[in-house]
Protein backbone atom coordinates (compact mmCIF):
# COMPACT_ATOMS: atom_id res chain seq x y z
CA UNK A 1 0.00 0.00 0.00
CA UNK A 2 1.31 3.56 -0.77
CA UNK A 3 0.50 6.29 1.05
CA UNK A 4 -0.07 10.03 1.11
CA UNK A 5 2.55 12.69 3.34
CA UNK A 6 2.43 16.16 3.79
CA UNK A 7 5.62 17.13 5.34
CA UNK A 8 5.52 21.25 7.06
CA UNK A 9 8.93 22.58 8.11
CA UNK A 10 10.14 26.07 7.36
CA UNK A 11 13.52 24.72 6.28
CA UNK A 12 13.52 23.80 3.07
CA UNK A 13 16.20 21.77 3.08
CA UNK A 14 15.05 19.85 5.75
CA UNK A 15 11.66 19.08 3.67
CA UNK A 16 14.12 17.96 1.23
CA UNK A 17 15.75 15.81 3.59
CA UNK A 18 12.80 14.51 4.75
CA UNK A 19 11.14 13.64 1.66
CA UNK A 20 14.53 11.60 0.12
CA UNK A 21 14.82 9.48 3.30
CA UNK A 22 11.10 8.15 3.36
CA UNK A 23 11.82 7.46 -0.39
CA UNK A 24 15.27 6.00 -0.16
CA UNK A 25 14.07 4.34 3.11
CA UNK A 26 11.66 1.78 0.87
CA UNK A 27 8.92 3.02 2.21
CA UNK A 28 6.14 3.93 -0.52
CA UNK A 29 4.52 6.77 -1.09
CA UNK A 30 2.20 7.59 -3.62
CA UNK A 31 2.05 11.47 -2.87
CA UNK A 32 4.06 14.01 -0.76
CA UNK A 33 3.12 17.48 0.05
CA UNK A 34 5.00 19.87 1.43
CA UNK A 35 4.16 23.10 3.88
CA UNK A 36 6.28 25.79 5.55
CA UNK A 37 4.15 26.24 8.56
CA UNK A 38 1.41 25.47 10.15
CA UNK A 39 -1.12 27.74 8.27
CA UNK A 40 -0.06 26.47 4.73
CA UNK A 41 -0.12 22.92 5.99
CA UNK A 42 -4.00 23.46 7.18
CA UNK A 43 -4.55 25.20 3.66
CA UNK A 44 -3.06 22.15 1.86
CA UNK A 45 -5.41 19.98 4.14
CA UNK A 46 -8.28 21.52 2.73
CA UNK A 47 -8.15 20.21 -1.09
CA UNK A 48 -5.44 17.27 -0.52
CA UNK A 49 -6.47 14.32 1.67
CA UNK A 50 -3.02 12.19 3.61
CA UNK A 51 -2.59 9.79 5.02
CA UNK A 52 0.15 11.01 7.58
CA UNK A 53 1.31 14.74 8.51
CA UNK A 54 5.06 14.94 9.65
CA UNK A 55 5.73 18.44 11.22
CA UNK A 56 8.09 20.46 12.94
CA UNK A 57 7.46 22.85 15.97
CA UNK A 58 10.02 25.73 16.10
CA UNK A 59 8.25 27.72 12.90
CA UNK A 60 7.25 31.19 12.20
CA UNK A 61 3.54 32.06 11.98
CA UNK A 62 1.51 28.91 13.04
CA UNK A 63 3.85 26.89 14.58
CA UNK A 64 3.73 22.63 15.51
CA UNK A 65 1.86 23.10 18.60
CA UNK A 66 -1.32 25.34 16.91
CA UNK A 67 -0.78 23.17 14.08
CA UNK A 68 -1.56 20.16 16.62
CA UNK A 69 -4.10 22.13 18.13
CA UNK A 70 -6.21 23.04 15.36
CA UNK A 71 -5.98 19.68 13.71
CA UNK A 72 -7.17 18.21 17.22
CA UNK A 73 -9.88 20.85 16.81
CA UNK A 74 -11.30 20.27 13.39
CA UNK A 75 -13.45 17.16 13.41
CA UNK A 76 -12.55 16.22 9.26
CA UNK A 77 -8.61 16.19 10.42
CA UNK A 78 -8.28 15.04 13.92
CA UNK A 79 -8.18 11.24 12.15
CA UNK A 80 -5.06 12.10 10.82
CA UNK A 81 -1.85 10.88 12.64
CA UNK A 82 0.62 13.53 13.07
CA UNK A 83 4.42 12.52 13.92
CA UNK A 84 6.43 15.38 15.34
CA UNK A 85 10.11 15.63 14.45
CA UNK A 86 11.92 18.40 16.63
CA UNK A 87 15.38 18.66 18.04
CA UNK A 88 13.90 18.92 21.45
CA UNK A 89 14.34 15.69 22.82
CA UNK A 90 12.99 16.44 26.98
CA UNK A 91 10.47 14.16 28.27
CA UNK A 92 8.53 17.52 29.52
CA UNK A 93 8.28 18.42 25.57
CA UNK A 94 7.27 15.36 24.41
CA UNK A 95 4.88 14.44 26.86
CA UNK A 96 3.32 17.85 25.99
CA UNK A 97 3.16 17.20 22.17
CA UNK A 98 1.76 14.38 22.88
CA UNK A 99 -1.09 15.86 24.97
CA UNK A 100 -1.96 18.11 22.44
CA UNK A 101 -2.28 15.28 19.86
CA UNK A 102 0.45 13.74 17.96
CA UNK A 103 0.94 10.11 17.23
CA UNK A 104 4.17 9.82 17.38
CA UNK A 105 7.46 11.63 17.71
CA UNK A 106 10.99 11.63 15.74
CA UNK A 107 14.10 13.25 17.42
CA UNK A 108 16.19 15.27 15.34
CA UNK A 109 19.11 13.78 14.60
CA UNK A 110 17.50 10.35 13.07
CA UNK A 111 18.50 7.85 11.28
CA UNK A 112 16.12 6.82 8.00
CA UNK A 113 15.24 3.72 9.52
CA UNK A 114 13.89 5.17 12.39
CA UNK A 115 11.62 8.15 10.99
CA UNK A 116 10.51 4.33 8.47
CA UNK A 117 9.36 2.89 11.60
CA UNK A 118 7.78 5.89 13.15
CA UNK A 119 5.76 6.39 10.09
CA UNK A 120 5.10 2.47 10.10
CA UNK A 121 3.89 2.24 13.56
CA UNK A 122 1.73 5.21 13.65
CA UNK A 123 0.37 4.12 10.58
CA UNK A 124 -0.26 0.51 11.38
CA UNK A 125 1.66 -0.38 8.27
CA UNK A 126 3.82 -3.79 8.86
CA UNK A 127 7.87 -3.21 9.18
CA UNK A 128 9.85 -5.21 7.44
CA UNK B 1 22.36 25.27 35.36
CA UNK B 2 26.50 26.39 34.80
CA UNK B 3 26.77 26.01 38.54
CA UNK B 4 25.51 22.15 38.05
CA UNK B 5 27.34 21.28 35.08
CA UNK B 6 31.19 21.09 34.80
CA UNK B 7 33.17 22.40 31.63
CA UNK B 8 34.31 18.82 30.85
CA UNK B 9 30.43 17.76 30.63
CA UNK B 10 29.44 21.07 28.55
CA UNK B 11 32.43 19.70 26.08
CA UNK B 12 31.36 16.39 26.41
CA UNK B 13 27.73 17.04 25.13
CA UNK B 14 29.24 19.69 22.51
CA UNK B 15 31.45 16.20 21.13
CA UNK B 16 28.61 13.60 21.21
CA UNK B 17 26.07 16.19 19.85
CA UNK B 18 28.23 17.12 17.02
CA UNK B 19 29.37 13.75 16.20
CA UNK B 20 25.71 12.18 16.52
CA UNK B 21 24.14 14.89 14.06
CA UNK B 22 27.21 14.23 11.22
CA UNK B 23 27.04 10.27 11.51
CA UNK B 24 23.09 10.37 11.69
CA UNK B 25 22.23 12.62 9.12
CA UNK B 26 25.11 13.54 7.07
CA UNK B 27 26.82 9.82 6.76
CA UNK B 28 30.58 11.80 7.87
CA UNK B 29 33.21 10.25 10.10
CA UNK B 30 34.92 13.18 11.92
CA UNK B 31 37.95 13.55 13.72
CA UNK B 32 38.30 16.09 16.70
CA UNK B 33 41.06 19.37 16.15
CA UNK B 34 42.95 19.94 18.90
CA UNK B 35 44.18 23.36 17.07
CA UNK B 36 41.94 25.22 15.74
CA UNK B 37 43.43 27.38 13.04
CA UNK B 38 41.60 30.21 11.82
CA UNK B 39 40.05 29.18 8.34
CA UNK B 40 38.81 32.05 6.27
CA UNK B 41 36.36 33.04 5.01
CA UNK B 42 33.74 30.80 7.38
CA UNK B 43 30.25 30.55 7.25
CA UNK B 44 29.11 31.22 10.83
CA UNK B 45 26.05 30.76 12.64
CA UNK B 46 23.97 31.68 15.92
CA UNK B 47 21.40 31.16 17.60
CA UNK B 48 20.46 32.29 20.82
CA UNK B 49 18.41 30.46 23.39
CA UNK B 50 15.85 31.27 26.22
CA UNK B 51 15.97 28.93 29.31
CA UNK B 52 17.53 28.50 32.54
CA UNK B 53 20.05 30.11 31.68
CA UNK B 54 20.06 31.99 28.53
CA UNK B 55 22.64 31.45 26.24
CA UNK B 56 23.61 31.13 22.47
CA UNK B 57 25.13 28.49 20.51
CA UNK B 58 27.56 29.45 17.95
CA UNK B 59 29.13 26.95 14.74
CA UNK B 60 31.71 27.66 12.56
CA UNK B 61 31.73 26.03 8.96
CA UNK B 62 35.01 25.87 6.37
CA UNK B 63 32.81 26.64 2.99
CA UNK B 64 34.19 23.49 1.57
CA UNK B 65 32.78 21.47 4.48
CA UNK B 66 29.42 23.77 3.41
CA UNK B 67 28.62 23.05 0.75
CA UNK B 68 29.75 19.47 0.43
CA UNK B 69 26.94 18.67 3.75
CA UNK B 70 24.74 20.60 1.38
CA UNK B 71 25.02 18.32 -1.71
CA UNK B 72 24.97 15.06 1.16
CA UNK B 73 21.76 16.60 2.76
CA UNK B 74 19.59 17.17 -0.13
CA UNK B 75 21.46 14.13 -2.33
CA UNK B 76 23.21 17.32 -5.19
CA UNK B 77 26.45 16.53 -6.88
CA UNK B 78 28.51 19.82 -4.89
CA UNK B 79 28.95 21.50 -8.27
CA UNK B 80 25.46 21.91 -8.89
CA UNK B 81 24.52 23.34 -5.03
CA UNK B 82 23.70 27.02 -4.88
CA UNK B 83 24.94 29.22 -2.17
CA UNK B 84 21.46 29.62 -0.67
CA UNK B 85 21.12 26.10 -0.39
CA UNK B 86 24.49 25.54 1.18
CA UNK B 87 23.08 28.50 3.98
CA UNK B 88 20.08 26.44 4.58
CA UNK B 89 22.03 23.37 5.32
CA UNK B 90 24.18 25.08 7.63
CA UNK B 91 20.96 26.97 9.51
CA UNK B 92 19.62 23.44 9.61
CA UNK B 93 22.53 21.36 10.79
CA UNK B 94 23.36 24.33 13.67
CA UNK B 95 19.78 23.76 14.83
CA UNK B 96 20.19 20.25 14.67
CA UNK B 97 23.42 20.55 16.94
CA UNK B 98 21.81 22.96 19.45
CA UNK B 99 18.71 21.23 20.26
CA UNK B 100 21.14 18.11 20.97
CA UNK B 101 23.57 19.77 22.90
CA UNK B 102 20.53 21.32 25.27
CA UNK B 103 19.07 18.12 25.20
CA UNK B 104 22.10 16.58 26.42
CA UNK B 105 23.30 18.86 29.61
CA UNK B 106 19.36 19.16 30.77
CA UNK B 107 16.98 16.59 29.82
CA UNK B 108 14.26 17.97 32.03
CA UNK B 109 14.60 22.07 31.25
CA UNK B 110 12.59 23.97 28.40
CA UNK B 111 14.58 26.48 26.07
CA UNK B 112 13.45 27.69 23.42
CA UNK B 113 15.47 28.47 20.31
CA UNK B 114 15.36 31.33 18.34
CA UNK B 115 15.92 30.65 14.69
CA UNK B 116 19.26 30.20 13.64
CA UNK B 117 20.96 32.99 11.54
CA UNK B 118 23.95 33.34 9.61
CA UNK B 119 26.28 36.39 11.27
CA UNK B 120 29.27 38.28 10.11
CA UNK B 121 32.38 35.75 10.79
CA UNK B 122 34.40 36.73 13.94
CA UNK B 123 31.86 36.16 16.70
CA UNK B 124 33.20 32.49 17.45
CA UNK B 125 36.28 34.09 19.17
CA UNK B 126 34.42 34.80 22.10
CA UNK B 127 33.78 31.77 23.62
CA UNK B 128 35.84 30.10 26.47
CA UNK B 129 37.87 27.26 25.09
CA UNK B 130 36.40 24.61 27.13
CA UNK B 131 33.07 25.02 25.78
CA UNK B 132 33.50 24.46 22.17
CA UNK B 133 34.49 21.79 20.22
CA UNK B 134 36.03 21.36 16.83
CA UNK B 135 36.24 18.29 14.41
CA UNK B 136 37.72 17.81 10.74
CA UNK B 137 35.33 16.77 8.74
CA UNK B 138 37.37 15.91 5.66
CA UNK B 139 36.10 19.27 3.66
CA UNK B 140 37.66 21.64 6.47
CA UNK B 141 36.76 21.92 10.16
CA UNK B 142 33.60 22.49 12.06
CA UNK B 143 33.71 24.45 15.56
CA UNK B 144 30.68 24.33 17.89
CA UNK B 145 30.58 26.32 20.64
CA UNK B 146 27.94 27.38 23.28
CA UNK B 147 27.95 30.16 25.44
CA UNK B 148 25.82 30.81 28.85
CA UNK B 149 24.38 33.83 30.99
CA UNK B 150 23.75 37.30 29.28
CA UNK B 151 23.21 38.68 26.04
CA UNK B 152 26.11 40.39 24.57
CA UNK B 153 25.61 42.42 21.26
CA UNK B 154 27.66 41.49 18.33
CA UNK B 155 27.74 42.92 14.98
CA UNK B 156 25.31 40.50 13.14
CA UNK B 157 23.71 40.04 9.98
CA UNK B 158 20.71 38.14 8.62
CA UNK B 159 21.29 36.01 6.03
CA UNK B 160 19.51 37.50 2.89
CA UNK B 161 19.57 36.07 -0.63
Amino acid sequence: MAYRVLITDDSPAMRSFVRRVIELSGFELSACFEASDGAEALAVLRTEWVDAILTDINMPGVDGEELLRRLAADEMLRGIPAIVISTDATPNRIERLMALGARGYVTKPFRPESLRAELERTLGAPCD
Amino acid sequence: MTDRLKETTIHAALAAAVTDVLESMFFIETFEESSESPEAPATEVEIRFDGDPPGRFQMRLAPEAAQCFAADFLGEDAGSVSERQSADVALELANMICGAVLSRLESSACFRLDSPRIVLAGGLAEAAEASRFTVETGNGRLTAAIQWGGRTCLATAEYVS
